[in-house]
């Protein structure tokens, strides 16, 4: 019994890295198994409270990527409208004036940037969760889809 | 009408009929007609099936094409010609939005499976006002933000064909008469063809034509090698001050509404939000916003160097919103490249909004064949009859912009940038608080909807109509055009209607259990089957059709 309480009290303090062993012989992440244990249609979506695990992930991805954006797009401007004269001085070399440079190659490099940045944090996460995409086949049963599908365009 | 502001005919530019770059632009809308027809036919077996399986390169071809418009190519090189640094906003506002609409929106958008803007709000909201009032203003975006294209094409169909002289009417009016009509019969041949391949050819011509513009200009010049994109930096020095000073031309309130606009207006407009559902999945709808986003960057990255140039060869400022408006194809005329390759570059220009006003022109007349017509009006309508009210629709899109375009209140850029005040400011709200607040209910939508719309039609009666209006002189209101400014009234529009939404919301009652797991479906990671909308899945079932 003492054995089987430490296990219990073991179980509850892991957090969602832990790994487990599969009936099958497989191991799959505690993110995963979480992933397996909800279902989707019954939990709350709400920009400002995440309601699964894996929106909470999803979100601090989000607001991060948000955060950094706000500053790379507003801040040179910004910076520029309250000092000026820091601003505005020429870049040795290149012979841009910083707030130039920084608003027309660093804000649009930089939105690309932290795109791909995204997309890549975003395909960890189904990694993390054991979601995969691409493998989708359409249904055998579905007979052909929507003949008249194209007259709404 | 036939005293047209002089500066409306673009000084400098060489107005005469060329024969080879007429045969390149003829041969361009051949080619589109071509591969649209080709790509029907393979298309036949499932238009669906099809039309899912676009890649992520293509398709982020396929949104850089349907984005880049006559404002790209033409249009945003002739706004830094003209206001210098405050230029930078559109570049930063048109670009960055991107990354808000990966964010929060492009995923979600695919799994909810409707493609339509007003098939969205009319769905999520359960609401035929609301969808009504999402298809009279994908119509009203469609006829502002053709507006733009239309004077681009007149622009420079101009320096292509000449003055082909209709009674009554000056050059560049002729030639948007002109261009127009040749848009709306290409429409009519291609309406129904096959649409993303033929956008990444677009994007192909259209990029080609820009950078090797761009190239030959800086090589020719001496200006530039290598990467024009950062050598035009050596030639600020030369420059006059008013190219790179910040906030001297307009302040720096008139920079943050306008970038602002423009990017929560990238998030609403409903022919950038039609390129994620033609996808495999999620994921593909993840990296082809990225793509998306490297195809658009590069021409902007190097159109501030290509006005840089421009401006340079035209020798100082005093430029015209004519000569601005075409500078990409003045810099290289001003630099002796010879005729064909000028006109090769103007084709390009041509080719961006030709494609750009058919996408626009469908997707306002579907909005009133599909959306308002068959769906509300008569909902026993035929398919000949929603065909007959889609082709009078676009009918009488080309009209009104032909109209509205023979006298314009504005350069290119800023016309099409009312368009994405609409979007930010109507559009924009319900689709980021429909997918990711689920209490936001049919009442708060409209309730939002409208306050958007009114927002937007304020500023836009108090500084855009005088302009078409003989009797009434400048602005109506300065205070107002300053603060609520037409070009940036998402600024204030989106955070108000925000807030009317949210609070209407939750004063009335919360919307139907179903429509919450509809918007919970949107968000969940499970992968949806190819074929699927959120509405399948969630009642359980993928009927073939509704």
């Amino acid at each position: 019994m003492a054995d089987n309480d430490r296990h219990d009290h073991h179980d509850e303090a892991t957090g969602p890295d832990d790994t487990r062993v599969e009936p099958d012989g497989g191991t799959v992440t505690g993110a995963a198994q979480s992933h397996r244990e909800t279902d989707y249609l019954d939990r709350e979506v709400n920009l400002l409270k995440p309601s699964t695990p894996f929106m909470r992930d999803h979100l601090r991805v989000v607001w991060t990527g948000f955060a950094i954006w706000a500053v790379v797009v507003f801040g040179p401007v910004t910076a520029t409208a309250l000092a000026p004269d820091v601003m505005t001085q020429t870049i040795p070399g290149i012979g841009f004036p910083l707030h130039y440079f920084l608003v027309s190659i660093g804000a649009p490099g930089g939105a690309l940037a932290l795109s791909f940045w995204y997309a890549r944090r975003r395909d960890k996460l189904d990694e993390k969760y054991g979601v995969e995409h691409g493998s989708v086949t359409p249904d055998a049963d579905e007979g052909t889809p929507a003949a008249d599908g194209g007259v709404e365009e | 009408m036939t005293a047209l502001p002089l500066q409306l005919l673009p000084e400098g530019l060489e107005v005469s009929f060329k024969l080879l770059p007429a045969i390149l632009v003829s041969a361009m809308l051949l080619l589109f007609l071509v591969i649209g027809y080709l790509f029907k036919v393979a298309d036949a077996e499932g238009m669906w099936v099809a039309g899912r399986s676009i890649g992520n390169v293509e398709n982020g071809m396929a949104i850089g094409a349907n984005w880049m418009s006559a404002a790209s190519y033409l249009g945003m090189a002739g706004i830094m010609v003209l206001s210098g640094f405050y230029g930078l906003a559109f570049i930063v506002g048109w670009s960055t939005g991107y990354f808000i609409l990966l964010i929060f929106m492009a995923a979600q958008m695919r799994r909810f499976g409707k493609y339509t803007a007003p098939d969205f709000v009319g769905d999520r909201f359960n609401s035929d006002g609301a969808r009504a009032i999402g298809a009279v203003t994908t119509f009203l975006i469609g006829f502002v933000y053709a507006i733009g294209q239309a004077r681009g094409m007149g622009l420079v169909g101009l320096y292509i064909f000449g003055d082909i002289g209709l009674p009554g009417l000056s050059g560049y009016q002729s030639m948007v008469v002109f261009m127009m009509a040749i848009t709306v019969g290409y429409l009519t041949l291609s309406g129904m063809l096959g649409a993303t391949k033929n956008m990444a050819v677009q994007y192909v011509i259209l990029i080609v034509a820009f950078l090797a513009g761009l190239y030959a200009v800086g090589l020719s010049q001496g200006y530039s090698t290598v990467l024009p994109q950062i050598e035009y930096g050596a030639l600020f020095s030369q420059l006059s001050s008013e190219f790179s000073d910040p906030f001297t031309n307009e302040s720096y309130y008139l920079w943050i509404a306008t970038a602002f606009s423009l990017v929560v207006g990238t998030c609403g407009l409903p022919h950038v939000l039609v390129r994620f559902y033609t996808v495999e999945s999620e994921r593909t709808a993840r990296w082809s916003t990225v793509w998306g986003l490297f195809f658009i960057c590069l021409l902007y990255l190097s159109a501030p160097a290509f006005a840089a140039f421009g401006v340079d060869l035209y020798g100082g400022v005093g430029m015209g919103p004519a000569e601005a408006d075409t500078i990409v194809v003045l810099a290289a005329q001003l630099a002796q490249l010879p005729t064909w390759f000028v006109g090769f570059v103007a084709a390009g220009g041509i080719a961006a909004a030709i494609a750009t006003t058919a996408g626009l022109f469908i997707a306002g007349s579907s909005a009133i064949s599909h959306d308002i017509y068959a769906n509300i009006i008569n909902e026993d309508a035929t398919q000949r009859q929603q065909v007959f009210v889609g082709r009078a629709a676009i009918v009488a899109l080309g009209v009104i912009t032909t109209l509205a375009a023979l006298d314009p209140a504005a350069p290119i850029a800023a016309l099409v940038s009312y368009a994405f005040s609409l979007a930010g400011a109507v559009l924009f709200p319900m689709f980021f608080l429909g997918l990711w607040w689920e209490n936001t209910n049919r009442q708060g939508a409209l309730a939002g909807m409208t306050t958007g719309l009114v927002i937007w039609t304020v500023p836009m009666i108090n500084e855009v109509l005088p302009t078409y209006v003989g009797s009434i002189d400048g602005t109506i209101s300065p205070t107002l055009a300053q603060w609520v400014p037409a070009i940036g009234s998402a600024l204030i529009a989106v955070p108000v209607v925000f807030a009317v939404t949210i609070a209407v919301s939750m004063a009335t009652e919360e919307p139907p259990e179903d429509i919450k797991r509809l918007v919970r479906q949107c968000h969940s990671p499970e992968p949806m089957q190819q074929m699927d909308s959120a509405e399948d899945i969630v009642e359980g079932d993928a009927p073939a059709d509704d």
